[in-house]
Formats: structure tokens, C-alpha cells, sequence
């Protein structure tokens, strides 16, 4: 990468910026009726009809509008902790592409909440989920793992959206200095007044080193705390304390696969291919495969545990994941996507095929919505007693919303990319190395 | 500062005890009686009778989405000749332990001063916790604003309950054990000034059920009928510590409580069907 | 009255020999700027800075946890509601929102302290120019009138491409 310029780089992130094509317009429409389509009509029916015209029903009462919600809360946790993990360790191969998975970090928390509130019966109650002092003298119960949840995501959104707004101050400054009219007053807000003075440089590399360590016991928490709105009911197929474990690890592995599609898309897009190489891919690649032994570990005690304890209860729950249609069905397909077809990523041809790498990570990624879809949708309808079993799949309003967060996703991504430099300058440039007139500082 | 301090210190000593619950005035509790009873659904439609719940009509049952309150499980066994049906109400056991209590990040639901786990339907934002936490499944969801869909069309809104409130979309509701009865015969001895009477309070599928199946009263009182039927000792309240098998420590062989391995401590208490060639009926 | 000197470098190890001449020569303010982060390097010739973000993290986290602790026990005792059968104060639920609102608390004090020493966010004029951002490294020296003829040998010398001097008013 050394043979770039400096100039260069600030040129071509510039560009991405202010040089718009019209196919970007396109699938920013495309996103925007698709979002009114998918996403708002079909909530506004369900808010003024109510959650009936779900497929939910008791006893299962938790169904796809949850799975999301974990699916995206999943997806966030690579950006951000890899990031912050690699910044820690040093390594180089972090600096070109974790701006954009940083902001999918911040996307993916975003759309998890949109979530609660389509999952909720009553949204426009949403603010009695914060604990703020009120005429009715009643607070929040902090015994409840949901109250964890609010707690930990609102703290996981905020530290994210500092963490990648803070990394991007000397970048808005950069692009301050380049850009004219609205774009101008926009950045020159934003970046602060930044200068790039040695001591500015200092305190943001303190202040950066900060956030990064809490940013991952952060993350971890996060992941933990979701698991245990499951691990913490006494449900068949929930209630197993290797959930947190088992959370975090499929959160690392989807969040990962994540990046890597994102970053073929992104680099294909907006024509960045000298900036994220073959080096990327092969490192991430090989970062999936241990993702993906480590899933599959956890996966199988999983299963492994459930069966020991030789509960019936825990035993139909397992055989109804396992070996019932339609649900085995998923559940090999997700096997397949998440345990095989990984594992060819020890062939580091496999890792540097763009093709290869594409689909296997979008593989990952259908598998771990699966999971999510089999951990909720075959525990519930098999709860303790016989009489209330039945079996649940999602309506159309639910499919909908679920393709509407996926929309929702990309419209902000789609967002991101123009109004904030999505890859972040001083550091690529620093890949590049510092100019010295005598080599070998 | 040191009294302060000592009121502090006391102040953490209470909050920090488990067993705040022994204050309680009154331990309401259900006895079956499944040997009685002949599952005819009596106390299934009286509740929804008491409790204003709504009539959902056959699809929305279809889909699993019956309001009542109280369901009479049914289990067949065995191949015809040799046929046993099984049967046994369900409905919210009142958990000391009660796993959905936890559940509520709002606290719509919590344990009243009379041992009751109750619902504020002002309060739930439907976040379904509860429900799904329930072993029991016994809490209802309102899927839509059921009056607007015609479930207490004219003439039916006439025989609606004036004391119990019609519930609207998005709110969690269950049995109650017809609170407002309890509350109504509480004021009638405050009035009094004397202690609630043992069969003063009859909630309606109490009332209704014609074989007597069903018993209500206080735990607390070791003379009611209750505490008599469930054969408990004088003292209780360790039925609500951990691990206290009900078989353990009742008087009559035929006491049990439903799933109660999973340590939610419910107050309704089961007498075992008895039954030629088995010694149990239903879960254990 | 003091006045200012700014010289651009295209290459770091150059910047840095003149700031290390001009350390040695007695002045104090100086100034670098870059495109890039070169913390080490400028340590290395100007000395080591404190850290005063430290103790702002660290007073941020043990205010958030002190936080956390006292809404989860504050509110249970403000309004008793039995549940579960548990204790009011639950210890284990309340570490769990302390631990988060330790972070919360600790990222606000990193993030508002970080602001406060680097000053920032400042929107009046300062001296700046924008090769900076792109791939000049500049050297500010600010001293008085009569010593800033010596800076601007230094900075030539030493291959600056380009030495302006700047007047405050």
C-alpha cells in the first residue's frame, strides 16, 4: 500500500463524498419506498390493529420481531470490539476498514431497537421502560433482565456512536478543508475545530486507547445481558447457562461474516479495491474459521448438556429442534452454513476469492438468523405443559418488518457512506507510513 | 448521625431479608381437588363470566389465542379399551417465586401484601416477558382491542362486571383470583374491624364449580380449609423456601403442586386423582 | 508581543530535527502539526505529556458505578414492590446495571475531558492551513519578535519548503 499518496487518499475519500452516481440515488429511493412499504405501513397496521395480526400466540408469545432484534444486536458486535481489539493489539490490518464497521456497529443497534418498539403491545409506552422520576412515583424494576437490556444497549449505542465519532474528528477536519457550500458549515461543525496539533494528536490517541478497553468488556456485557432475557426464564431450550458464552461467541462470528460481505459490497461500490486487498479477506477469513470452530464447540454442548440432563422437557425441546420438520430442516441448513462450509476458509485460495468469500459470509449470516429463529421459535411452543403446545411461524406482517430492517440497515449505511468519510484517512495514511526523508526510523 | 446511621443499618437488614413476605396479613391460596372434580368447565365459563374476558371467537382460538383465564387440561392415555382421561384445571398459581414478577421491566406486575401476583393492566407495556417466563402459561395477551371487534356486542355489554375493568390491545392479563371479591369482603371487616372469615371470600369458579372441587381461603389462618385440605402445619411459610417438596411436609398423601421441581413456589395446591392402578395423575 | 513562525515539512524526520534544535535553543512554545498521529516521535523530541484524562476516566467510572448502585437500590427502597421473592436490594441485578452505567459514566468523562484539554470544539479563526490535512507537516514556534529571525534559519535550514511568519494583533 505504500506506493499510495497521501493525496490520494484524501482525494478518494473525498470523492466518495461529494461524487455521487445516479445509481446511488436509485437504491437510495429503492431503500426509502422500501422502508415505507416493508417496514412503516405494516407497523402502523399493527400498532392501530394490535399484535394479533402477528403469527404470535400463547405460548409463544416471543417469535421473529425478537430474532431480529438479537440478529442485528449480533451483527453489531464486530465493528466496534474488533476494532477496539485490534487497536489495542496493533494491528495494521484494522485501519482501512474499521470506520465502516464501526458505523455498522451503530446501524445494527439502531435497527435492534427499532425492534423492541415493533415487539412491544403498547410502543407508545416506550419511555416507562427508562427510569426517570415521575409523578407517578414509580420506577423501573432493575431485577429485570429487560431492564439490563435498556441499560446495556443504550450504554452500547452511545459508546459506539462516541467511539466512531471521536476516531473521525481529524477525517471531518480533512474534509472540511476540502469541500465548499452546506458541505462546509456541515463539517466544519463537526470536526470541532480540529488542527492536528501535537497535542490534540496525543490526547486523542489517550482518549482513544480509553474508550477502546471499554468498549469491549462493554460489547461482551452486551451480548451477555441479551442472552439472559432467555437464560434467565426457566423455559425448555432457554434456560442454560452457557447462553452468554454462547451469545457472544455466534455475536463475534455473525458481526465478522458481516464485515466481510459488507466490505466486498462496500469496496466494489465505491471503487476502493487498492484500499481493502486480498490481505483483508485472508485475515478475516481466517478470523471466521476460529469463529466458526468455537460456535460449533459451544453448539454442540450445547445440545450435548441439554441432552444429559435427561429432563423430558429438555429432551422434546432438542428433538423438536433437531428432528422435527420443518424446524430440522433449518436447524442441518444452519449446521451446514455455519460448521461446514466455513471450514473451507483454511484454504487461503478460498480466502482471497472475493466470490468464496461473499458467499460464505452471507451463509454465516442466514445461518446465525437461523439460530436465533430456532432458539426462540422451537423452545417456546414447548414449554412445560402438553396440553398448551403448538407450534408457531411467523405472519406476513412479521416477514415484512423482518425485510424491513434489512432495508432500514442499508438506507443508513447507504447514508453514512456520503455524509461521513467511511474510511478513515489518517489511518489508512498511517498504514502507508510517515514520510521521512531517511528510511528506517 | 449515629441514630442515622443505626436507622440505616436496620433499614438494610429489612431489604435485605427474603422473607418480607411473613408480614403478609393474608396468604391466599386454591386447593384442587381432582378427585372431585369432573372437568366440566363450569369455573372456566364463570370466570370469564366474573372477569369480563372476551369472547375471541373460532378462529382467533384457532390460533391459540383463548382469553380465558383458567383452561381444564385434557390428557388422554392408553389405547381404547384401556382408556384414561386425565384432566386438571390450570390456572395462575400466585407463585411466591413467581418467575414473571421478575420479568417486567416495568413493574406491571408484582406481589401484593396479601401474597397475590397481580397485573396492572395501566402499567404493562407488552413486552411479553412474563408470559413467556410463565411455566404455567396461564397469562393472556389482549391481541386487539377486543371490545372494538365485537366480543360484548349489544345486548352482551349489559352483563359486563361494573367491579372489573374491560382490558384494551397490548396488555398482559390472568386470573386475579377475583381480587375485587377480596377486596370487597377486606373493607366489609375493616368496617367490622375483625379479620377476613375463612369462606368469606368465593371467587366465581369457586362459586360455580358443583362438585365442590375447588377450595379457596388463607394459608395463613391453620384453621381455614384450605390450610386443613392441604394438611399444612401451623407455620407454612417454608413451603415457600427453596427446595420444600409439598409432599414433603403436608399431612395429606395427596397433596402436590404443579411443576414444582422448577422452584416457583406456587399457592395452588393439587390433591391427586386416585385412580385404579396409578398413584398419580397429571405432572409431577 | 509575540509573534508566530509556521514552516511546512513534507517529511516527519526533518520537522522533528528542527523542533529537537529548537527545544535545545530554549523555546518553549512550539507547535507541531500533521496529518497523521506521530505521538511517539514528537515525545521522543518535545518530552513526554501528562495524561489528565486519566483521572477524569477514572473519577467518570467510579461516579457512574456509585450511580448505577444507588438508582438500582435508591428506587427499590423508594417505592417497595415485592417480586420474586427476593430481597428490595438484590445484590447481582444491581452489579449488572452498575457495571453499565460504570462504562456509560466513564466514556461522557473520557469523552467531555478530552474535549476540555484539547480545546475543543473551537470555531473561531486559529493558525492552521489546510495542507495540513492533506500532507504537510507544519512547525509553529511562537517566541518574540526579535528571536523568530533565528527559527526561520532553523526551519529553512532544516528544509522546510515553506516559512511564514504570522502576526497577532
Amino acid at each position: 500500500m505504500s506506493n499510495i499518496s497521501y493525496r490520494e487518499v484524501n482525494d478518494d475519500v473525498v470523492r466518495t463524498m461529494t461524487e455521487t452516481g445516479r445509481s446511488y440515488y436509485i437504491a437510495l429511493s429503492l431503500c426509502l419506498v422500501g422502508i415505507v412499504i416493508t417496514f412503516g405501513l405494516p407497523w402502523v397496521y399493527q400498532i392501530y390493529t394490535g399484535q394479533g395480526v402477528t403469527g404470535l400466540h400463547s405460548p409463544a408469545y416471543w417469535g421473529v420481531y425478537l430474532t431480529n432484534f438479537v440478529f442485528w444486536i449480533g451483527i453489531s458486535h464486530s465493528g466496534t470490539l474488533l476494532s477496539a481489539i485490534l487497536f489495542i493489539t496493533q494491528t495494521p490490518w484494522r485501519r482501512s476498514i474499521y470506520r465502516s464497521a464501526e458505523a455498522m456497529t451503530f446501524f445494527s443497534v439502531v435497527t435492534a431497537a427499532t425492534m423492541v418498539f415493533v415487539h412491544m403491545g403498547r410502543p407508545w409506552n416506550w419511555y416507562w421502560t427508562f427510569p426517570y422520576p415521575n409523578q407517578r412515583e414509580l420506577w423501573t424494576n432493575f431485577k429485570s433482565p429487560l431492564m439490563f437490556d435498556v441499560f446495556a444497549i443504550g450504554t452500547y449505542a452511545t459508546a459506539s456512536f462516541i467511539f466512531l465519532y471521536f476516531g473521525s474528528i481529524p477525517d471531518l477536519a480533512a474534509v472540511r478543508d476540502r469541500v465548499a457550500g452546506w458541505r462546509k458549515s456541515l463539517y466544519g461543525a463537526l470536526a470541532l475545530g480540529w488542527r492536528g496539533t501535537d497535542r490534540e494528536w496525543d490526547l486523542l490517541q489517550k482518549a482513544y486507547t480509553f474508550f477502546a478497553v471499554f468498549i469491549i468488556p462493554l460489547a461482551v456485557s452486551v451480548h451477555s445481558i441479551v442472552s439472559w432475557d432467555f437464560a434467565s426464564s426457566k423455559i425448555p431450550g432457554l434456560n442454560k447457562t452457557i447462553f452468554a458464552p454462547y451469545f457472544v461467541i455466534g455475536a463475534i462470528y455473525s458481526g465478522s461474516a458481516g464485515i466481510v460481505t459488507l466490505m466486498i459490497l462496500l469496496r466494489k461500490a465505491i471503487k476502493f479495491e487498492k484500499y481493502i486487498t486480498h490481505v483483508h479477506f485472508d485475515k478475516l477469513g481466517i478470523l471466521l474459521v476460529v469463529m466458526s470452530l468455537l460456535w460449533t464447540y459451544v453448539n454442540i454442548t450445547e445440545v450435548f448438556t441439554g441432552w444429559y440432563t435427561g429432563t423430558s422437557y429438555e429432551l422434546e425441546s432438542l428433538s423438536y429442534r433437531m428432528f422435527t420438520t420443518p424446524f430440522a430442516y433449518l436447524f442441518w441448513l444452519m449446521i451446514a452454513c455455519n460448521t461446514f462450509f466455513p471450514l473451507l476458509f483454511v484454504f487461503r485460495k478460498v480466502r482471497v476469492s472475493i466470490v468464496a468469500a461473499l458467499l460464505i459470509s452471507i451463509g454465516i449470516n442466514i445461518g446465525m438468523w437461523i439460530e436465533r429463529y430456532l432458539i426462540i421459535s422451537t423452545s417456546l411452543p414447548r414449554k412445560f405443559l402438553p396440553n398448551m403446545w403448538r407450534d408457531y411461524f411467523p405472519s406476513w406482517v412479521e416477514i415484512s418488518l423482518t425485510v424491513g430492517t434489512f432495508l432500514f440497515f442499508t438506507l443508513l449505511f447507504l447514508l453514512f457512506v456520503k455524509l461521513w468519510p467511511s474510511f478513515s484517512i489518517y489511518e489508512i495514511k498511517e498504514d502507508i507510513g510517515i514520510p521521512m526523508e531517511k528510511k528506517g526510523h | 448521625m449515629a441514630g442515622f446511621l443505626d436507622r440505616l443499618l436496620e433499614r438494610f437488614k429489612i431489604y435485605r431479608e427474603p422473607g418480607y413476605y411473613k408480614r403478609y396479613d393474608y396468604w391466599w391460596a386454591m386447593v384442587v381437588d381432582l378427585d372431585r372434580c369432573t372437568g366440566c368447565g363450569a369455573c372456566v365459563t364463570a370466570c370469564q363470566a366474573e372477569n369480563n374476558t372476551p369472547v375471541v371467537g373460532e378462529e382467533e382460538s384457532g390460533k391459540g389465542r383463548v382469553l380465558n383465564w383458567m383452561r381444564i387440561e385434557r390428557y388422554v392415555e392408553g389405547e381404547y379399551p384401556d382408556v384414561k382421561v386425565k384432566f386438571i384445571p390450570v390456572f395462575c398459581a400466585h407463585c411466591d417465586k413467581a418467575p414473571c414478577e421478575v420479568a417486567c421491566p416495568v413493574y406491571a406486575t408484582y406481589h401484593n401484601q396479601d401474597g397475590l401476583n397481580v397485573q396492572v393492566y395501566n402499567r404493562c407495556v407488552g413486552t411479553f416477558t412474563c408470559a413467556t417466563y410463565c411455566p404455567y402459561d396461564v397469562r393472556r395477551f389482549n391481541w386487539f382491542t377486543y371490545k372494538d371487534k365485537g366480543s360484548f356486542e349489544s345486548p352482551l355489554d349489559e352483563q359486563l362486571n361494573p367491579d372489573v375493568t374491560v382490558r384494551t390491545m397490548g396488555v398482559m392479563e390472568k386470573c386475579t383470583f377475583c381480587i375485587q371479591r377480596i377486596v370487597a369482603a377486606k373493607d366489609r371487616a375493616k368496617d367490622e374491624n375483625r379479620k377476613v372469615r375463612d369462606g368469606e371470600v368465593i371467587p366465581a369458579c369457586v362459586q360455580s364449580c358443583p362438585s365442590k372441587a375447588l377450595t379457596f381461603g388463607d394459608l395463613n389462618d391453620p384453621n381455614s380449609q384450605v390450610s386443613k385440605l392441604a394438611g399444612l402445619p401451623a407455620e407454612p411459610y417454608y413451603l415457600r423456601e427453596s427446595g420444600s417438596k409439598l409432599a414433603k411436609i403436608s399431612k395429606n398423601p395427596r397433596a402436590y403442586r404443579l411443576l414444582e421441581d422448577l422452584n416457583a413456589a406456587p399457592t395452588i395446591i393439587y390433591l391427586k386423582r386416585v385412580m385404579k392402578g396409578s398413584s398419580t395423575i397429571g405432572h409431577e | 508581543m509575540n509573534h508566530s513562525v509556521l514552516g511546512f515539512f513534507p517529511y516527519a524526520d526533518r520537522l522533528l530535527g528542527a523542533a529537537a534544535r529548537l527545544k535545545q535553543a530554549g523555546y518553549r512554545n512550539i507547535t507541531i502539526f500533521s496529518p497523521i498521529p506521530i505521538v511517539h516521535e514528537v515525545d521522543h523530541v518535545l518530552g513526554e505529556k501528562k495524561n489528565p484524562i486519566k483521572f477524569f476516566t477514572f473519577f467518570g467510572s467510579l461516579t457512574g458505578f456509585f450511580f448505577g448502585t444507588t438508582l438500582a437500590f435508591g428506587t427499590a427502597a423508594l417505592y417497595i414492590l415485592p417480586r420474586f421473592g427476593k430481597p428490595v436490594w438484590s445484590v447481582t441485578p444491581t452489579v449488572v446495571i452498575a457495571y453499565e452505567t460504570t462504562i456509560l459514566l466513564g466514556v461522557f468523562a473520557t469523552l467531555v475531558s478530552f474535549l476540555f484539554f484539547a480545546r475543543l470544539p473551537y470555531y473561531k479563526k486559529r493558525v492552521y492551513d489546510i495542507k495540513i490535512g492533506v500532507d504537510r507537516f507544519g512547525l509553529l514556534v511562537r517566541a518574540e519578535e526579535e528571536k523568530l529571525r533565528y527559527v526561520e534559519e532553523v526551519l529553512k535550514e532544516a528544509g522546510a519548503e515553506e516559512v511564514k511568519r504570522i502576526y497577532e494583533d
